[in-house]
């Protein structure tokens, strides 16, 4: 399973950054029907839509092609439907890989999963090793599994997502998902027609940047609902009445449930029909029959006032049959058994049985896969092979009536055009198909803007968003509106892909985050009077005052407008002020003074109140920054109008001493000196007094 | 500047009145909640006419008649047209409420000021949204976004949230952050510092005890009652707090394999029973849970026997428990119940929910219960004799006015009809269809016309006389009809008839029960008579509102700390009571207005949108803090082409701030951190002793919390002592320094 899609524009790649690439890799479904599952990471979130398996495959071979990505490192995923070329790898994934994200799907779509994987393992006859997963794998994954109603919006990781009603079977979703503003949208299977349960396909309110969407049906078009369900029950009418049987492969769930609704009226509005039994020949299909019960509310309108009287499901004509053992075979009857394909099962047994009689009918109605019998003898042959191994005559008729709840040509292209999405991207078609699809949409679009991909497995579609980043400022940073080339210093923030930036004293109101404040008081031995204090921290500080406490009356001094030192005792010094990086280290100082001077006591010190000679100290300076300068630059001379001339190899530089500007024509020349002036004044200068 | 808004209350503020709020948003005016009491009191409603005709968009957050009461009423008559917002729950459950009342009310009295057509017509405009759905409203609210969230309280309670230019408006009141056995806490708290919230005092000097003690008692005194051969009468409300009473029955009843039977009587009980089958997806995580495993709908009751009438309960002899509505007992079954059961003493009437102001219900919640209450007993009886005759000459004069008017009517219909089908194929279909069921129907089809005579007379503009088959275009439907699906599916072979709407809906269950009374073609009038009933029953009130109690409200509030507050709906000392804590507690701002006082709470917040430029974010480094990352940045101001500001690099030295000291300290956890580092701690006067010596306080967070500074401060003392200097790293590292 190596790589086929390894990126090709590397070089792009290191001129955008890196998480303004959105990838999108199809693990399955990529230009073949089966195994739907996508990959998709922006910004450095990863989603992944859906996790099913092949239908044609069995054990390990069936899955999606998971060891091309890292599944502990996906945030999302989202199944969009309970069918199990889309959900039914979940299990596996959830339970045998790293995977540690978290997974969504809706209310019927989790009802439904549980018990058509529950009967997915119980039916397929593979050897334990072969087994992806268990039952109790399947339990455990139902605790993981989160639920989310149409409509909802919810957000992970910063990720946004929201699903639209997808019709095709009961809880069918569309994902969209919005990433720091690019909005991707993945239909799964849909359908734009409303039978007679399920909603039509919603046409979301935006949209999407990329549009993933299904491609099954590729430029066929269905025949207009109210012709086929004539043609279905006009079929079994007649056949019936002229006192044959009809059997209809179908899948357990999903068209069953229609196909049963149709039934069932239509019989009741034939009272001759009544003396002819239908039955329904799938457990399983009883089993979920109280979750589409239960989950009316994401049918469609019609539906859900019928049960407002009687319940539509509570079928009146239909009858469940559990096995061929039950079944009394005697007249004229209608049988929908599982499964679809007439691979094996109770739907092949009566097959068998009925096939060589030309007064029975076999209605197939959907979508039928590759190299089942059930493909064949839509094509009619003279002959069929038996389970048996004898061949017998197929004279029974065949008709096929596709009720598939897939979009058609028709549905695809207007859903597009509605949306027009700059990138579609088509998968869960067969090549041929998908490769109709796309000339004739890219007909469509003609205007150019559009690109349509049709990745394979594995095969890596990337596409560059250049998302400005936007931020909020808010509070009393913005109190006034800036001009160009003022600063802006504050606390930038961000959450999810919003920033904003705000004054430290506003963070509590726009955050949930809080400022906070660390007030020190320390306690150091000390005997000696405060007046040895003072005198030793003026020789270092530039800034000590002496006060009076307000409450006690003890006298204080005030360090650098940062520490207080105050007698506490006789025998103590407190020292207090608030937590930051340079008052801890003007305290620092300060305790290794005192201990010092007791250390050195007694002492006699002249408290002569020096006043400190400003000229000097500014001459000392100036004699310091000219020596500092001569070392790092070597030629250095006083100027004119007290100007320091630098002369590295021939170039000149002049540097104003008070400002710091420089005047060079070389400009590196420039900037060295300057940066050099700056760093010797801020060593050579006092520390400021504020520290803002 | 900031989005402006304004507050302003219509109903229940300083009070337990209904609830009605004006919000405007950027002079977008939001009705929210359109509440009315059991009453039915139209000077309540005085302050809501006056701006009836300005609402833009109404929002309704929980489905009972003090939610949304006079939304009928004040649609059909106070010239309220504006959309209406509510979830489905809300939408259905509230629609079955306002049918219980109308019908609880139409017998006893005759009740003229909404019918069910106009609840119907109120009703059908509603938009259903989920929770959690982003709705952008289109037109004059452009930029505005509602979203419902879950409020807890009652199935599809709503806290809703307002949302323009990234500042939010949340309004929620009757919240509960209790999970419940049948729906989910709220929300709520998952919101932190909206621009406004809005919210109630109800609750604010309530407090409950715990859940299971209050369940067991509950039940103790339910069987204690049974056991002795008394009866049980638990007034409720039709569709709200009754369904976890239900729960709460049936789990016990099923535990305990008991046999008493219950019984949950409401004109509307069956139907809705069967909406809450339908709603899981609603409720609780743990009934969704048990659905998905189990498929047992936790709504399949075995133990509780729904009634939409009272002549069923009389036929069962023996000790029951009764749930009927009103929970008022102003009217409906629980009225009647009560009157014919007070009197012996073997027998219990038991309060779940408060009553409301002034009703029979809060007069017997008084402490003292008083001995004896007067009631008006009313009856509808048919009408005899010389009134027999009065009424039925003014019924034919009546009918023929309505029968001209039906012909004109389905003319009408007709034509629409036809313009609406391509074909006149589906359309022969239909008529032939409507014209042998009625000719069928008969004798009764004639009656059912009459009955909206009867009852309601019928504004020239309804669609009432074409009864039961006018078209409806909207999804809602005229009420009593009963479509037999057999009638209109029987001819049909071209089964694509989606022309004929399959409409009888929530009547369809109606009509098998309280068929009787809507249909009751017998003419009737009411008669009343005052009546004195001793009290001799035991009374009892237990705390089952399901709202969130006055301590966790105020902890609620505290954590999400609105920018301001807006305090509605509670008795006078309540809401003074929470205003003075939530001033102290909360924030700064906090309003409790007047009716019809409109107060400005429009955010004093400055803001301006900057680009973030690539260079300027290559160099900022984030830590991260929870959901938060956070830097410290110095920008300069520069302009994009486009004419935004845009933040460039600084081009001259980073000028020195003030270290800023991110993160919030909780003694607790600061304590535990500290032990883990091997030192000792204890809390001691207040304040946390680390070591032998050193001791750390933490002074003014709770106190200046949402005041100006807003910053917590911490004391750390000690003597100098290399523990003080660990202590001070172990301190340093609960902060982020930038």
């Amino acid at each position: 399973m190596a790589s086929t899609g390894q990126p090709a524009s590397s070089l792009k790649r290191s001129a955008v950054r890196d998480e303004d690439q959105l990838i999108i890799t199809p693990l399955g479904a990529g230009s073949e029907v089966g195994r739907s599952c996508l990959h998709m990471s922006y910004k450095g979130k990863i989603v992944m839509f859906d996790c099913g398996i092949h239908p044609a495959f069995s054990g390990m071979a069936a899955l999606p092609y998971f060891d091309e990505i890292d599944p502990s490192r996906i945030d999302v995923l989202l199944i969009t439907h309970f069918h199990l070329d889309h959900a039914a790898s979940l299990p596996y994934f959830l339970e045998k890989t790293t995977f540690k994200g978290r997974v969504f799907m809706t209310h019927a779509t989790k009802a439904i999963y549980k018990l058509l994987l529950s009967d997915y393992v119980k039916v397929s006859k593979v050897s334990v090793e072969d087994m992806l997963f268990d039952e109790q794998d399947i339990l455990r994954s139902m605790d993981k599994i989160e639920v989310i109603d149409f409509h909802q919006t919810l957000e992970v990781n910063g990720i946004r997502f929201w699903c639209y009603t997808a019709g095709h079977v009961l809880g069918a979703a569309m994902f969209m998902v919005d990433i720091a503003g690019v909005r991707v949208l993945y239909t799964g299977d849909y359908s734009r027609e409303e039978d007679r349960h399920l909603r039509a396909a919603e046409l979301p309110q935006f949209s999407p940047d990329v549009c993933i969407i299904e491609s099954t049906y590729g430029v066929q078009l269905h025949e207009p609902r109210h012709i086929r369900e004539k043609r279905f029950t006009d079929v079994i009418h007649s056949t019936v009445t002229q006192g044959g049987r009809v059997l209809i492969p179908a899948y357990a769930l999903g068209r069953a449930q229609e196909l049963l609704l149709i039934l069932d009226e239509y019989w009741s509005s034939h009272p001759d029909l009544h003396k002819i039994p239908i039955y329904y020949a799938s457990p399983l299909a009883k089993r979920c029959m109280a979750v589409y019960q239960t989950y009316t509310n994401a049918m469609n309108e019609k539906i859900r006032n019928q049960f407002a009287s009687t319940d539509p499901f509570d079928f009146k004509h239909i009858f469940p049959l559990k096995s061929i053992d039950e079944f009394n075979d005697t007249g004229p009857c209608v049988v929908m058994a599982t499964p679809g394909g007439l691979q094996s099962g109770l739907s092949r047994q009566l097959f068998d049985k009925w096939c060589s009689d030309r007064k029975n009918a076999c209605v197939i109605p959907g979508y039928v896969v590759q190299g089942t019998l059930a493909k064949t003898i839509i094509n009619e042959p003279k002959e069929v092979t038996l389970t048996n191994g004898l061949t017998a005559y197929l004279n029974m008729q065949v008709h096929y009536i596709s009720f598939s709840a897939h979009a058609d040509y028709a549905q695809t292209s207007t859903f597009l055009k509605e949306l027009m999405p700059p990138n579609i991207i088509l998968v869960h078609g067969e090549a041929n198909e998908m490769g109709r699809l796309k000339q004739k949409l890219l007909s469509v679009f003609a205007d150019g803007n559009t690109k349509i991909i049709t990745p394979k497995n594995c095969q890596s579609v990337e596409m560059y968003f250049n998302s400005q980043k936007m931020a909020k400022t808010v509070g009393k940073l913005a109190e006034k509106m800036p001009s160009v080339g003022e600063t802006v210093s504050g606390l930038l923030v961000r959450k999810g892909f919003t920033y904003q930036i705000m004054a430290p004293e506003d963070l509590h109101v726009f955050s949930q985050l809080s400022t906070g404040n660390i007030i020190q008081r320390i306690t150091i031995p000390y005997s000696g009077a405060l007046a040895v204090i003072k005198y030793r921290l003026k020789q270092i500080y530039e800034g000590v005052e002496s006060s009076m406490d307000e409450e006690s009356g003890v006298p204080t001094l005030l360090v650098h407008d940062r520490v207080t030192v105050k007698t506490e005792s006789e025998n103590h010094l407190s020292l207090h002020w608030t937590a930051d990086p340079i008052s801890d280290m003007v305290s620092d100082s300060i305790v290794a003074l005192v201990l010092n001077v007791s250390r050195e006591m007694p002492k006699l010190v002249v408290d002569s109140e020096t006043v400190v000679n400003q000229d000097e100290d500014s001459k000392k300076a100036e004699k310091i920054v000219y020596a500092l300068l001569v070392s790092l630059f070597g030629d250095v001379k006083y100027g004119e109008d007290g100007k320091l001339v630098i002369n590295v190899d021939g170039n000149v530089a002049q540097l104003d001493k008070e400002s710091g500007e420089v005047e060079s024509e070389n400009g590196g020349l420039k900037e060295r000196v300057k940066m050099a002036f700056q760093r010797i004044r801020s060593a050579v200068k006092p520390i400021p007094l504020s520290g803002s | 500047m900031g989005t402006s808004v304004q507050v302003k209350p219509l109903c229940g503020v300083y009070n337990e009145n209904p609830l009605s709020y004006l919000v405007s948003v950027d002079g977008f005016n939001f009705l929210i909640d359109c509440g009315w009491n059991d009453h039915f009191d139209t000077s309540l409603l005085q302050p809501l006419s006056r701006v009836a005709s300005t609402v833009d968009a109404v929002l309704l957050s929980h489905p009972d008649t003090l939610h949304l009461g006079a939304l009928p009423y004040a649609m059909k008559q106070l010239g309220l047209s504006a959309p209406v917002f509510a979830t489905e729950p809300v939408f259905r459950l509230g629609l079955l409420t306002m049918y219980d009342q109308y019908l609880s009310r139409k017998q006893v009295s005759e009740f003229d000021l909404f019918t069910l057509d106009d609840i119907d017509s109120a009703f059908q405009n509603i938009t259903r949204l989920t929770y959690s759905q982003n709705y952008h409203i289109p037109g004059k609210g452009e930029g505005i976004v509602i979203a419902p969230h879950a409020a807890g309280h009652l199935l599809g309670g709503t806290v809703w949230k307002i949302t323009k230019d990234g500042e939010d408006v949340i309004y929620a009141v009757d919240f509960n952050h209790r999970k419940e056995r049948h729906l989910n806490g709220t929300v709520l708290l998952s919101f932190a510092r909206p621009a406004v919230l809005i919210t109630d005092a109800y609750n604010a000097l309530n407090n409950q005890p715990s859940r299971r003690q209050r369940d067991q008692e509950f039940l103790d005194a339910i069987l204690k009652t049974v056991r002795a051969d008394g009866n049980v009468l638990l007034p409720v409300d039709t569709a709200g707090r009754v369904l976890e009473l239900i729960l709460i029955l049936e789990q016990f009843w099923e535990q305990h394999q008991l046999t008493y039977p219950i019984f949950f009587l409401t004109y509307v009980a069956s139907s809705t029973i069967d909406y809450a089958k339908s709603f899981l997806e609603w409720m609780s995580d743990s009934i969704a849970k048990s659905f998905e495993h189990t498929r047992d709908n936790a709504f399949l009751l075995k133990h509780v026997t729904l009634l939409i009438n009272n002549s069923e309960l009389e036929k069962v002899a023996g000790p029951k428990i009764v749930l009927a509505s009103m929970a008022s007992l102003e009217a409906g079954f629980s009225h009647d119940i009560f009157v014919e059961w007070a009197a012996d003493t073997k027998n219990l009437v038991l309060f779940t929910e408060r009553g409301q102001f002034a009703t029979l219900a809060r007069m017997l919640q008084s402490d003292p219960p008083p001995r004896a209450v007067k009631v008006t007993m009313s009856r509808r009886i048919p009408l005899v004799g010389e009134e027999l005759a009065a009424y039925e000459e003014e019924q034919n004069r009546k009918r023929e006015e309505a029968l001209k008017a039906t012909l004109v009517k389905e003319e009408e219909s007709r034509a629409s009809l036809g313009a609406e089908l391509s074909a006149g194929d589906p359309m022969a279909v239909n008529a032939k269809i409507t014209q042998p069921s009625s000719n069928a129907a008969g004798l009764q089809f004639g009656a059912y016309r009459d009955v909206l005579i009867d009852g309601f007379v019928p504004p020239p503009a309804s669609a009432g006389p074409m009864f039961p088959f006018y078209e409806n275009s909207a999804e809602w439907d005229d009420f009593g009809e009963i479509i037999n699906l057999e009638d209109y599916t029987r001819n049909n072979e071209d089964m694509d008839h989606s022309s004929i709407p399959a409409e009888d809906d929530v009547n369809g269950k109606l009509d098998e029960g309280s068929a009787s009374l809507i249909l009751d073609t017998t003419p009737s009038k009411v008669v009343s008579s005052e009546q004195t009933v001793y009290v001799k029953c035991s009374l009892l009130y237990m705390d089952f509102e399901g709202r969130s109690d006055g301590r966790s409200v105020k902890s609620i509030l505290a954590h999400v700390s609105p920018l301001k507050l807006v305090l509605v709906h509670g008795s006078a000392e309540a809401t003074e009571h929470l205003k003075q804590h939530c001033l102290k507690n909360v924030c700064q701002h906090v309003y409790a207005p007047q009716i019809e006082e409109s107060i400005d709470v429009t955010s004093d917040l400055c803001a301006y949108k900057v680009q973030l430029s690539e260079k300027l974010m290559s160099n900022v480094l984030f830590k991260k803090l929870g959901d938060y990352e956070i830097a410290w940045v110095d920008a300069e101001v520069g302009e994009t082409e486009n004419g935004t500001f845009s933040l460039l690099p600084l081009s001259t030295p980073t000028p020195p701030h003030k270290t800023v000291l991110v993160g919030d300290i909780k003694m607790a956890d600061l304590k535990q951190y500290l032990a883990s580092k091997g030192v000792q701690v204890e809390f001691a006067g207040g304040a946390l002793r680390c070591g032998e010596y050193v001791t750390l306080r933490k002074v003014g967070d709770s106190i200046q919390k949402g005041g100006s500074s807003g910053v917590q401060q911490i004391i750390l003392e000690g003597p100098l002592s290399e523990e003080y200097y660990k202590i001070r790293d172990h301190l340093y590292a609960q902060f982020y320094s930038l």
